[in-house]
């Protein structure tokens, strides 16, 4: 029984670190997101609708180990803090098989102030199309997709000169048409399940 | 009489530890002393054979992806990267395999501050002998974009050009050396695969 465990978690880390982590979905921008239920950090089941915001509802790709998520965790809760105000929520999501529950619950009660889910078998990535972290998604209150990808243009924070994700916000709140839709979000490859 | 007897066994053994006690530190300073002297000579070493890196911004990224006769591979990496650091001997050995037949570089996403550190640090423990590039930019997306539409910002990146320009094969995430190796073979007339 050991030995089958053994072998169990040897072949998963192997379909880990072999992941090519370029999903296949044709979800863009103006796509509707159907509601989802799945644990958050603690077991406990949220819904997408049941945690959206008024006005907007974020869902980030997180990582607890990517560096780069690390150097975007104090930008993701300054603007999650901004925006929470102006009935825009955030939700974490987390799809790397690499990453175990009490790390990742840890590294979300540590750094984020909104849930964190538990994307058991990336199917939230693959069906989203997520392929790094951190990457997000910014839904309008219909969950239509308004805009995907970076959250600003500089990881490091030091000379950001394009705020993607808060000029998308500041247009949808303002009425305004996004001019930014899209952007190549740039980060760790999410760990997945299979290549 | 009987407590005069033991006083002096008791001083004996406290005498022998003592002196056990002095000898280890002794030697454990001459250890470490002899440890620091060894260590110097090793250091200057490893710094004097690091390998250069060098840092390019989005326009000299157009450059040195520019192919020049030849089919070039291009890694796309970073030291914190897990995946990338992982897939890196294999990508060493496919450098010594195919030689003066195929041009390989490696583009470094690591913080500039790392150019003379990490980055070299890295590549001469690899023993790599590619020429190392470490962008530095602001328009990461705009970067990204341009080297391709299939990377869409995870790292490793992993694009073949064939010797006239055009993308070959590319790959985000661990490339499976194999099929590498296969795309490589394609490109090469059948005398030098």
């Amino acid at each position: 029984m050991k030995r089958i465990n053994i072998l169990i978690v040897a072949i998963v880390a192997v379909f880990a670190f072999a992941s090519a982590g370029k999903a296949q979905s044709n979800f863009a921008v103006g796509a509707t997101l159907e509601d989802f239920t799945l644990s958050d950090t603690n077991g406990k089941s949220r819904s997408f609708n049941q945690l959206k915001g008024k006005n907007g509802t974020v869902l980030v790709f997180l990582s607890a180990q990517c560096p780069v998520v690390k150097m975007y965790n104090e930008r993701i809760s300054k603007i999650a803090a901004d925006y929470a105000a102006k009935g825009i929520n955030f939700i974490g999501i987390n799809s790397n098989v690499t990453e175990s529950l009490e790390w990742v619950k840890s590294n979300a009660e540590e750094n984020y102030k909104f849930p964190v889910l538990i994307d058991k078998g990336n199917v939230w990535a693959d069906k989203l199309g997520a392929t790094v972290t951190p990457e997000v998604y910014f839904f309008n209150e219909k969950n239509a997709l308004l805009y995907h990808g970076a959250i600003d243009n500089d990881r490091s924070g030091k000379n950001i000169s394009d705020n993607f994700l808060r000029a998308a916000f500041d247009a949808k709140l303002e009425g305004k048409t996004i001019s930014k839709t899209k952007s190549n979000a740039f980060g760790c490859t999410i760990k997945r399940v299979n290549g | 009489m009987k407590n005069l007897h033991v006083f002096p066994a008791k001083a004996a053994k406290i005498i022998v530890f003592g002196f056990l006690l002095i000898q280890f530190f002794t030697l454990e300073i001459n250890s470490q002393t002899k440890d620091a002297k060894k260590s110097l000579p090793v250091k200057a070493e490893t710094a004097a054979a690091l390998p250069k890196v060098t840092q390019v911004d989005a326009s000299g990224l157009k450059n040195i992806l520019k192919t020049n006769g030849k089919p070039l591979l291009v890694n796309f990496w970073a030291t914190w990267c897990d995946p990338c650091r992982e897939e890196f001997p294999d990508l060493v050995k496919i450098d010594a395999d195919y030689g003066e037949t195929l041009d390989f570089i490696t583009v470094s996403l690591d913080d500039v501050e790392e150019l003379n550190s990490g980055v070299p640090k890295f590549l001469a423990e690899m023993k790599a002998e590619m020429p190392a590039y470490l962008l530095s930019t602001q328009e990461e997306d705009t970067v990204i974009s341009s080297v391709s539409k299939d990377w869409q910002g995870g790292l490793p990146f992993t694009i073949l050009y064939d010797a006239e320009g055009k993308t070959a094969y590319s790959r985000m995430g661990k490339v499976k050396i194999d099929v590498l190796r296969a795309e490589i073979n394609k490109l090469l007339p059948a005398a030098v695969k």
